[in-house]
C-alpha cells in the first residue's frame, strides 16, 4: 500500500501520481493526456464521489479537483478527504473559472493547497503540480524533522515555549509546545497561564521564584533556573528553564522564548554522587569531607552567636583485634552495628539547612549535629551547641554505655568499648584542627589509663602526649640505636639447688637511664612495634644462649616473653628457626612465654602456630597462670609443656590459705597433664619452702636472684650458685632431705 | 488533411476556431493517440448529453442546474474551438450568477441554436477525423 505520506516524489524515477476529478469529460481527458504528456501518471476519476472512493486504498502524490461539478463538488469532496486519515495535508489543487473570486476563496477555506484557474495552456498546469509536489515534499522532510525534534526533545525530557508581554495581564501570554505540557505535567493542548504553573511551584519556594521571575523580566535578563514542581500525582519534579529575552524592532523586549526540561532524575544522580562524596559507604555516616565542613560551620556558628560546641572523637578500643582475628566482613559489620548505635546518642541529621549565617538566631546550626565515621574505627560526635563540658560528658557517657553491650558479629559475641576524646570550642581550639588533634589527645590519654572512658582536653594532657610521641619515635631508634637489653631471671630447682634455666627481660637502655619494660612496652603492643622487639629478643636470646654454652657449658632454656600477636604470624618458626641456627645452638635452648590471658584470647589463632613450633622442639609456658580463664579442656589439648603460677598467689603463701589452695589446685592440674610448673615472684624463704611442700620445685624471684644483665647472671652462677653460699641453698638442702616422695625429672 | 481543405469541403466546420483544433493536435502530433478524435467524441457526447438537461433546467427554472450545464459546455466547447458556444455559455452563466433565470429565454434560444450548428460541425470533423485516421 502506498503511503499516506509520499516520502520522495523524485521525477524521472517515479512518476508523480495525480487523482484528476472532472464531470467534465472533454476537459478531463484534455487535461489528463497533457499531463500524461508531461511525466504524471493520471488516474482520472469523473466526480466527487468516485475520487473519494478511489482515495479509501490508494494515495496519489496530489489530487486536482473541479471546483464545479454536480452532486458532490470540489469543494464538498476536498472537505471530506481532508477528515480521511492520511489526507490532512496531501497537495489539492483546486480548479476553478477565472472570474470566479468566490470560488478561490472557498477553495482555501476547505483546505484546498492552491487553486489553479482553468486554461489549455498545460505547461502552466504542470508546473503549478510540480511546485506543489516540490512544496509537499518539503512540508514532509519538516514534519518529519518536527517528529525528530519532538522525539529528541521527548527523550531528553524537554518542551519549548513562548512568553509574550501582554499589556492587559500582567503574566504576558505563554505558549507551551506539546512536549513543553508534557514536561510540566499538563494534558496535550491545555491551555497554560504562567498562573497556573506558579501554582505548581512548591509553597516554600513559590514566594522566592515569584520575585525572581519578576526581576528578570524587569530588567530582560536570560532565565536560567532549576525549578520544584508539584506533579499531579504529587511527585515532585525538578525543571530545569532556560530563556533568552527577545526584542522588537525598536529594542523593546516583547517576551522570552526558551525551554523547559525534566531534570528530576539528573538531580537524583547529583544527589547519588553528592551522597558518594559527603557520606561513608559503609555506615552511611557523614564522611571526614562532610565532618570538616560541618565542623567549621559550627565553629561558625559559635563565633557568632557566642556559644560553646563540642567535638567528642570516638575510638574504639579492641577493633583492631576483631578485624585481624574474624576477618574484614566481621569488622565492617562491627562498625555498622557501631555506627548505628552512635547515631542513636545525638540528634543526627543528615541534610544540613543551606540556610546561610545570615539566619542568625534562628539556631539553625543545631541541624550540623551529627555523628561521623572519620575513618578506620574513629568516629566524631558533633555537638553544635552546649552549654557547658557536663553536656558533652553525658552525650559521652551515653555513648560509652550503649557501647558496652556485646556486638553480635560473624556469630560470635564481641565486647568493644571505646575511649573518647573531648575538645570543646573555643577553649581547646579555635580551627577543626587544633580541635581535632586536642580531641585526639584526650582519646589517647584515654587509652593510655584503660581505656571504656571519655576525657575533656587539657594542656598537660597534650605535654603526656608528646612525651608519648616521643617515646614512640624514640622507641623506632632504639632497635637501630642497639638500645634494647635482655636482662635475665635465673630459673632454679630448689631441690637440685642449681639453675634449671633463665627468663630473658627486656629493657631499654635509654641514654643513662633504664626503662622498665611497663614503660614501653604497651606502647610497643600499641603501636606495633612489637613485633622488630620481638624478633630481636629472640635472637639476642640465641645469642645470650651461644654465648654462655662457650663460658659454662650452658645447655638449659632461655625463656623469651611473646605477645599472642606474634603466635599469629606464620613465620614465628620460621624465625626462631634462623636464630637459632645463626647462633649454632639447638631449637629447644628457646623456650616461649605466652600469657594466659593472651592464649585465651586468641586460642583459634594461636593454636596452628603451637603445633608448629612444638614439631620443632621448642616448648611453650604459660606465664601469670591462674589470673585468666582457662579452659582446663583446652589445657589438655594444648602442645604446652610449662605453666607458670603467677606471682599474686605465691607472695600470699603463708599469708592467706586461699592461695596455698589455688596453689595446690595449679601444681594438681600441672601433675595430671604432665606439665612442668613454675612458681613465680619468690621473694622469701617461707614461700618458698610452702611452694615446695606443695610440689612445685622450680621457682624465680628475688629470693634466688632480680634479672639482672648476662655477664652478672654468670658471676651469680659462679660465685653464689656452684659455691652454695646462698641463704636458700641450705635451706633447699634440708627440704630435699626431708622429702620422701619420688623426685621429678627435669626434662633437658 | 489540413484545415483550409476541411474548411472547403464542409462549410459548417468553420464555427470550430482553428487555433484551438491546433492546440489538441499539438498534445498529439503524429495523431498516434487519436486524442482529436477522442476528444471531439466526448464533446459530442458531453453536448448530447447536456443539451437536454439544459432544456429541462431551463424549463423547471432550476437555476444551479442550469448554471452547472452552462458552465461545463463554456470550458469544453473553448476547448474544441466552438468559440462563440462558449461565450454564449460565459454570458447566461454570468447572468444565472448575477440576476437568476428570468430574461434569459433569447439567450438560451441563441445558445440552443449555437449547439446545433457546432454539434453538425463536430460530426461533420469527426467524420472526417475517422476517415483520415483508418
Amino acid at each position: 500500500m502506498t503511503p499516506a505520506y509520499p516520502l520522495a516524489v523524485e521525477p524521472g524515477i517515479k512518476p508523480p501520481e495525480v487523482l484528476l476529478v472532472d464531470d467534465d469529460e472533454v476537459n478531463l481527458l484534455l487535461t489528463a493526456i497533457a499531463l500524461r504528456e508531461r511525466g504524471f501518471a493520471i488516474t482520472e476519476s469523473s466526480g466527487g464521489e468516485q475520487a473519494l472512493k478511489q482515495l479509501a486504498d490508494w494515495a496519489p502524490d496530489i489530487i486536482v479537483l473541479d471546483a464545479m461539478m454536480p452532486g458532490l463538488d470540489g469543494f464538498d469532496t476536498c472537505q471530506r478527504l481532508r477528515r480521511m486519515p492520511g489526507y490532512e495535508n496531501v497537495p489539492v489543487l483546486m480548479l476553478t473559472g477565472l472570474d470566479d473570486d468566490a470560488s478561490i476563496t472557498r477553495a482555501y477555506q476547505v483546505g484546498a493547497t492552491d487553486f489553479f484557474v482553468k486554461s489549455t495552456q498545460w505547461s502552466l498546469l504542470a508546473g503549478r503540480l510540480h511546485y506543489l509536489l516540490r512544496a509537499s515534499r518539503t512540508r514532509i522532510e519538516l514534519e518529519r524533522s518536527k517528529a525528530k525534534l519532538a522525539r529528541a526533545q521527548d527523550l531528553a525530557r524537554m518542551g519549548s515555549f513562548d512568553w509574550r508581554r501582554h499589556s492587559a495581564s500582567g503574566l504576558g501570554l505563554l505558549q507551551l509546545s506539546p512536549e513543553g505540557l508534557r514536561v510540566l505535567g499538563f494534558l496535550p493542548a491545555e491551555r497554560v497561564s504562567l498562573r497556573n504553573i506558579l501554582r505548581r511551584v512548591t509553597a516554600e519556594e513559590r514566594p522566592a521564584i515569584k520575585s525572581w521571575l519578576r526581576a528578570c523580566m524587569h530588567h530582560s535578563t536570560p532565565l536560567k533556573k532549576d525549578v520544584r514542581l508539584k506533579m499531579l500525582d504529587g511527585s515532585e519534579c525538578v525543571i530545569h528553564m532556560e530563556a533568552e529575552p527577545e526584542f522588537n524592532e525598536h529594542g523593546h523586549a516583547i517576551g522570552y522564548t526558551g525551554i523547559v526540561q525534566d531534570v528530576t532524575a539528573r538531580r537524583e544522580y547529583e544527589q547519588h554522587i553528592q551522597q558518594l562524596a559527603n557520606f561513608d559507604a559503609l555506615t552511611g555516616l557523614p564522611n571526614r569531607h562532610n565532618l570538616v565542613a560541618r565542623m567549621e560551620r559550627a565553629i561558625q556558628h559559635a563565633r557568632r552567636l557566642g556559644h560553646s560546641c563540642a567535638f567528642l572523637l570516638i575510638d574504639l578500643d579492641r577493633f583492631k583485634i576483631v578485624n585481624d582475628t574474624l576477618g574484614h566482613a566481621a569488622g565492617d559489620e562491627l562498625l555498622m552495628e557501631v555506627a548505628r548505635r552512635l547515631r542513636a546518642c545525638v540528634r543526627h541529621s543528615d541534610q544540613v539547612a543551606e540556610t546561610a549565617l545570615e539566619a542568625v538566631g534562628a539556631r539553625t546550626h543545631r541541624t550540623l549535629e551529627a555523628v561521623g565515621r572519620l575513618g578506620g574505627d574513629e568516629f566524631i560526635a558533633l555537638l553544635p551547641e552546649i552549654a557547658d563540658d557536663d553536656d558533652a560528658q553525658r552525650v559521652a557517657a551515653r555513648i560509652l554505655e550503649v557501647m558496652r553491650d556485646p556486638v553480635l558479629v560473624g556469630g560470635q559475641e564481641c565486647f568493644v568499648t571505646a575511649s573518647v576524646g573531648i575538645a570543646v570550642y573555643p577553649r581547646d581550639g579555635h580551627t577543626v584542627a587544633d580541635l581535632l588533634r586536642n580531641s585526639d589527645v584526650a582519646m589517647y590519654s584515654v587509652k593510655a589509663t584503660g581505656k571504656d572512658a571519655s576525657a575533656i582536653y587539657s594542656p598537660q594532657l597534650a605535654g603526656q602526649g608528646r612525651a608519648k610521641l616521643e617515646l614512640e619515635s624514640a622507641l623506632h631508634k632504639a632497635i637501630e640505636r642497639d638500645e634494647l637489653v635482655l636482662h635475665y631471671q635465673p630459673i632454679v630447682d630448689v631441690r637440685s639447688a642449681r639453675m634449671s634455666g633463665a627468663e630473658a627481660l627486656m629493657r631499654w637502655q635509654r641514654g643513662s637511664t633504664l626503662v622498665p619494660p611497663g614503660d614501653f612496652i604497651p606502647l610497643a603492643e600499641e603501636s606495633g612495634l612489637i613485633v622488630p622487639l620481638s624478633e630481636w629478643a629472640l635472637r639476642e636470646a640465641a645469642r645470650q644462649a651461644r654465648i654462655w654454652r662457650d663460658n659454662f657449658g650452658f645447655d638449659d632454656t632461655i625463656s623469651v616473653n611473646l605477645p599472642s600477636r606474634m603466635f599469629e604470624r606464620s613465620n614465628l618458626g620460621e624465625h626462631i628457626h634462623q636464630s637459632a641456627q645463626a647462633y649454632g645452638i639447638p631449637h629447644r635452648t628457646i623456650k616461649l612465654e605466652i600469657t594466659e590471658t593472651g592464649l585465651m584470647k586468641d586460642l583459634q589463632q594461636v593454636i596452628p602456630s603451637l603445633e608448629k613450633l612444638k614439631s620443632l622442639t621448642v616448648e611453650i609456658s604459660i606465664d601469670d597462670f591462674g589470673t585468666g580463664y582457662s579452659s582446663l579442656a583446652y589445657l589438655t589439648t594444648l602442645p604446652i609443656s610449662e605453666l607458670k603460677i603467677d606471682r599474686s598467689f605465691v607472695q600470699n603463701l603463708g599469708i592467706t590459705t586461699e592461695s596455698a589452695g589455688v596453689v595446690t589446685a595449679i601444681i594438681a592440674v600441672a601433675r595430671s597433664l604432665g606439665l612442668r610448673v613454675i612458681g613465680e615472684g619468690v621473694e622469701t624463704l617461707r614461700q618458698m619452702e610452702v611452694l615446695h611442700r606443695l610440689g612445685c620445685s622450680l621457682m624465680q624471684g628475688f629470693l634466688f636472684s632480680r634479672a639482672v644483665p648476662p655477664d652478672e647472671l654468670q658471676r651469680w652462677l659462679q660465685q653464689t650458685v656452684l659455691p652454695r653460699k646462698a641463704p636458700w641453698i641450705g635451706q633447699a638442702d634440708e627440704l630435699r632431705d626431708g622429702e620422701t616422695a619420688p623426685r621429678r625429672l627435669r626434662r633437658r | 488533411m489540413t484545415a483550409s481543405t476541411a474548411q472547403d469541403l464542409q462549410p459548417a466546420a468553420a464555427e470550430l476556431d482553428q487555433a484551438s483544433l491546433q492546440r489538441l493536435r499539438e498534445l498529439d502530433p503524429d495523431g498516434k493517440n487519436h486524442v482529436v478524435e477522442r476528444v471531439l467524441q466526448a464533446f459530442d457526447t458531453s453536448l448530447q448529453r447536456l443539451l437536454p438537461q439544459g432544456e429541462q433546467a431551463f424549463a423547471a427554472s432550476d437555476r444551479d442546474a442550469l448554471r452547472h450545464v452552462v458552465h461545463t459546455l463554456k470550458s469544453s466547447s473553448a476547448s474544441v474551438g466552438a468559440l462563440e458556444l462558449s461565450r454564449l455559455c460565459g454570458d447566461i452563466e454570468n447572468c444565472l450568477r448575477e440576476y437568476g433565470i428570468e430574461g434569459l429565454g433569447a439567450p438560451w434560444a441563441a445558445l440552443r441554436h449555437e449547439a446545433g450548428r457546432v454539434a453538425g460541425a463536430v460530426q461533420s470533423l469527426l467524420g472526417r477525423e475517422k476517415a483520415g485516421c483508418a
